[in-house]
């Protein structure tokens, strides 16, 4: 088949495949492939989280109990407390910037692994999950070691000579970013790898032959036919990194509280699941209209890549 | 109700059938008690109506049938004549390293009863755990905070302690016995207390600070770290001010807020697990902690100093329980009798740095630890500082929504 | 081959892998720092090690994580794969639905998502946790992300391989079995990476699913904060890494990597 026909009959031939994707045999298709995850998702956290949107409507008892007796919907009223924007802005934009870091910094890499990786590609991905087969809260610890006013980078730049005084780096926005950036980058690498290594490379040769650059070559080539890695990525980073609280937690400071914090604290310290649930809730309905719209505007413009 | 054949209960069933008499229902009774709040008559009616609450599913047939009598008895042989045999087994729910580092051993080499001592991360995986099953969670020992108590109680997931078979108990200072919110000791028995203080580093602070003020001090700017604990920031807030830290006044809470909102630019962080490497790591030079937190700072710099500000602070304390649902009551017992031994008690207290309501055990303890004002004040001070008590939910959530104004 | 990467392209990737490792290096010297606690060194000891294996509340909890992370990575990455597939190839009423369920699981605040497992267990069947409990629950948060790789590598399989293989004789299974499973291989494997990885750390979800004598890694070692994070806590990190990486060594000179290597670099349409 020639390079030149293999998009467009491709499309024709997965368009073809999900049409006949309707009849007997693709139901059995349908149960076999698709029930047990959902199932086991219906069972497992629909379900469950459905109590707690129950326990979102009630309230506490004096005994310190979640009551139905009066359901309503006072604890969303609550939540919606202007006195929340703040943190809600601040876990958005720490959530953006690591996803746009870790997409940026995990494209290249696994177009390396991809490309130039040869034997050593699953090796190399591998070694990518390797440091995440450590304790967490280990990790982080050794990241305050390196960042904090008297470890190793500002060691390094003192004795070197190139500052006088230690660069505050912990405990700010830019500790927590960072931190965050290397918590998600896996989750970002791994699914572009998976999508970058279906790439045809002689498609990027020949197009590179017609553009005569680069930078034409990927942004018309490259970039399209390796979107669904890219959505991949950006979900399995961007949502997480909404809901966070550990990182901000022990490598930010007093200035870098996030939303997920204080879900947290209200159901600690504060003692009171419904109001806590209510602003969760409240939470996931914010990320899944903003992931959705994000979604349908990126498959309106990169037509057909992303099913 | 439920008949349960446990010993001694006779104020309680005279009391049951004098709620029987009075035509009460449970729930009406609760209602109108809690119209009192006073504390002492709430904790004893609480202890009664806990009787009849407690649930009666997975009572263990092996029940605690002492021969002997109940009271604290002037016998000195610490191993009560003749004791019931044993489970072989026990379950314990505690704090990590809450204990002396040799302690379950000995137990489990004194009486061969195989203990799994499981930790948690926080108190809310723990009050959690208690909640779950309404029983305990499958644990037949916990370490709670002794304002869990009375709502326990209440929920029925502890059982009453059987004194017989806690010898021990006699150990204890009497300042400790027959507490308020557990009269008798019928429910629990004290294991540790501590302070609230500020650890500080006297390479960067010079003399000696008293008061909670040097927190707000803008000399110490990007320095300094608070608790990331709700109520002990409103009570530091609270006793700069005046007031009571446990107030339920809106026009306080609110003064207190703005107190704080002053401090929060000048602070590094708020957290209830890094202060002890931040003060070792040196990235902070002050740091609102707990008694037991400087002792550990202490362990690897030796030079850090703490302070019960002159203010006023905080002093509360944890307890052993054991869950309604206990598999082990037997064992359960056998476990806090020999965390009350004199010995023990001093080795838990000598290897973790708080000290402990255990009168006998004073001679064993460390001088470090019992001769330091800090670790262990005179009783004139203790007298002076107050327990965060019980806030019901809807005055917490007032303090709560205010700290989410401070955070965000 | 494909021509050579450009100095810049290859100087970031190091880069990474550098920054990647770089607390792994710190957490490994450090565990033997003779100080009880915190980051600052006080001396050379090797005496963490040998208190690690008489820790055993830790090797407890590192048996259990290990085996929660089995069971999870199995059970995830088979539903998950089957779910992503499915998604990415059939068109089916509620197909919307089920992806919008796919992202729920992300979205949900770890404590809301732990307290709900936590009432559903405890109030609906009596249980109080235990390694059966956590591996559900891992399970099914697992589920997502290895879903959401493999659907993205199944929406750019080509149909016609498959449809190639029925003309030629091949059952529906047999054409599953030897065309689309090994194309989609590597996207599976990436997803029971990441699966692996999550269960393994996994904290708040898995705190509220624990239960007597079934505590995990993460949990014990959180639990450690109040007293101190000594140094066992980095010893027994620098072990999984250095057995990781003996297996990695073992198994590459064995040629593992080559013949996978092989099944990801032999794609039939480049061929």
């Amino acid at each position: 088949m020639t390079s030149a026909t293999a998009p467009a009959e491709l499309d024709r031939a997965q368009a073809r495949s999900r049409e006949a994707g309707t009849g007997r045999s693709a139901a059995t298709a349908t149960s076999i492939l698709v029930l047990p995850g959902v199932l086991w998702l219906a069972a497992f956290f629909l379900v469950p989280l459905g109590i707690m949107a129950v326990v979102s409507l009630g309230a506490v008892d004096p005994g310190g109990h979640v009551t139905l007796a009066h359901p309503g919907l006072h604890n969303y009223t609550h939540a919606l407390d202007p006195e929340f924007l703040p943190a809600l802005g601040r876990s958005i934009y720490y959530a953006i910037t690591t996803t746009v870091l870790s997409l940026a910094i995990g494209y290249p890499v696994a177009y390396w692994i991809s490309r130039y990786g040869g034997r050593r590609k699953i090796l190399l991905l591998i070694l990518v999950m390797l440091p995440f087969w450590t304790s967490y809260l280990i990790r982080t610890y050794a990241w305050m070691a390196i960042l904090r006013d008297n470890g190793v980078i500002n060691s390094l730049l003192l004795d070197v000579g190139l500052i006088d005084q230690p660069i505050p780096i912990l405990n700010t926005d830019l500790s927590v970013i960072l931190g965050m950036t290397y918590g998600f980058l896996p989750y970002a690498i791994l699914p572009l790898f998976v999508s970058i290594d279906r790439l045809d490379f002689s498609l990027v040769q020949a197009a590179r032959d017609l553009y005569a650059s680069g930078r034409g070559a990927f942004l018309h080539v490259t970039l399209p036919l390796t979107m669904p890695g890219l959505v991949a990525a950006g979900l399995l980073t961007f949502i997480p990194a909404l809901g966070d609280y550990v990182t901000p937690d022990v490598l930010g400071g007093a200035q870098t509280t996030t939303i997920a914090n204080l879900i947290q604290v209200i159901f600690t310290t504060g003692r009171d699941w419904p109001y806590g649930s209510a602003l969760g809730f409240l939470l996931m309905g914010v990320t899944i209209v903003g992931t959705l719209i994000a979604l349908r505007s990126l498959r309106r413009e990169v037509i057909g890549a992303s099913a | 109700m439920t008949e349960r054949n446990l010993p001694g209960m006779s104020f309680n069933e005279a009391l049951e059938e004098k709620l029987t008499q009075a035509n009460w229902s449970r729930r009406e009774f609760l209602g109108r008690v809690a119209a009192f709040g006073a504390a002492a008559a709430l904790t004893q009616l609480l202890v009664a109506c806990g009787q009849g609450t407690a649930s009666p599913s997975a009572a263990p047939t092996t029940q605690a049938t002492p021969l002997g009598s109940t009271t604290a008895a002037a016998t000195a042989t610490p191993a009560p004549t003749p004791v019931p045999t044993p489970e072989k087994e026990l379950f314990v729910y505690n704090w990590d390293q809450y204990i002396g580092e040799e302690t379950v051993k000995k137990f489990q080499d004194k009486y061969g009863i195989k203990v799994t001592y499981d930790n948690f991360a926080d108190e809310a995986a723990q009050i959690g755990k208690i909640n779950s099953d309404k029983k305990g969670g499958g644990y037949d020992v916990h370490y709670p905070a002794s304002t869990w108590v009375a709502s326990f109680v209440t929920d029925g997931l502890i059982r009453p302690i059987d004194h017989s078979l806690i010898p021990n108990f006699k150990n204890l200072s009497a300042a400790w016995q027959n507490p308020a919110y557990d009269p008798g000791n019928a429910y629990s028995v004290p294991n540790y207390w501590w302070t609230t203080g500020y650890a500080w580093d006297p390479r960067d602070v010079p003399g000696s600070p008293t008061s909670w003020n040097e927190l707000w001090n803008p000399a110490r700017k990007g320095q300094m770290s608070m608790l990331d604990d709700i109520r002990e920031c409103f009570a530091v807030g609270a006793f700069l001010l005046g007031f009571s830290p446990n107030t339920k006044d809106l026009g306080e809470l609110d003064k207190i807020l703005q107190k704080l909102e002053v401090q929060k630019p000048l602070l590094r962080k708020y957290t209830a697990t890094a202060q002890i490497d931040d003060m070792i790591d040196e990235v902070v030079q002050m740091a609102h902690c707990w008694s037991g937190d400087w002792v550990q700072m202490t362990y690897t710099k030796p030079r850090m100093k703490y302070v019960i500000p002159s203010e006023g602070s905080i002093k509360g304390n944890d307890v052993m329980v054991i869950s309604s649902g206990a598999p082990h009551p037997i064992a359960a017992h056998l476990w806090i009798d020999f965390n009350l031994d004199a010995d023990i008690s001093a080795e838990n207290t000598n290897y973790i740095g708080y000290m402990g309501p255990n009168e006998a055990a004073l001679p064993k303890i460390e001088d470090y630890i019992k001769g330091d004002k800090r670790l262990n004040p005179p009783q004139s001070v203790l007298d002076e500082l107050i327990e965060l008590e019980y806030l019901a939910p809807a005055d917490l959530s007032n303090y709560t929504d205010r700290w989410n104004a401070l955070r965000a | 081959m494909s021509g050579r990467p450009s100095r810049w392209l290859t100087a970031l990737t190091i880069a990474t892998y550098v920054i990647l490792f770089a607390p792994i290096v710190v957490l490994i010297v450090f565990s033997f720092n003779s100080a009880r606690r915190g980051f600052t060194w006080a001396g050379f000891t090797l005496d963490w090690y040998p208190k690690l294996f008489n820790n055993a509340d830790m090797l407890g909890a590192l048996r259990v994580t290990l085996e929660v992370a089995a069971i999870a990575v199995v059970g995830a990455t088979i539903l998950g794969s089957l779910l992503g597939l499915g998604l990415a190839r059939l068109r089916f009423r509620g197909s919307g639905a089920a992806q919008t369920l796919l992202l729920l699981p992300i979205m949900t605040p770890e404590i809301i998502m732990g307290i709900s497992l936590l009432v559903f267990f405890s109030q609906l069947f009596g249980l109080n946790g235990s390694i059966g409990q956590i591996a559900i629950a891992h399970i099914m948060f697992c589920i997502s992300y290895v879903a959401i790789t493999v659907r993205a590598r199944a929406v750019s399989l080509d149909p016609r391989l498959e449809e190639a293989a029925r003309d030629l004789g091949a059952s529906a299974v047999g054409a599953f079995r030897h065309v689309t499973l090994p194309l989609l291989a590597p996207a599976v494997a990436a997803g029971a990476m990441l699966a692996f990885a999550l269960s393994f750390d996994d904290l708040v979800v898995t705190s509220f699913n624990t239960g007597v004598g079934a505590t995990t890694l993460p949990v014990q070692i959180y639990s450690a904060i109040r007293f101190g994070v000594t140094p066992q806590i980095n010893a027994i990190s620098t072990i999984i890494v250095a057995v990781v990486s003996i297996a990695l060594l073992v198994a590459w000179r064995l040629g593992a990597f080559r013949t996978a290597a092989r099944a990801v670099v032999a794609d039939p349409e480049v061929a």
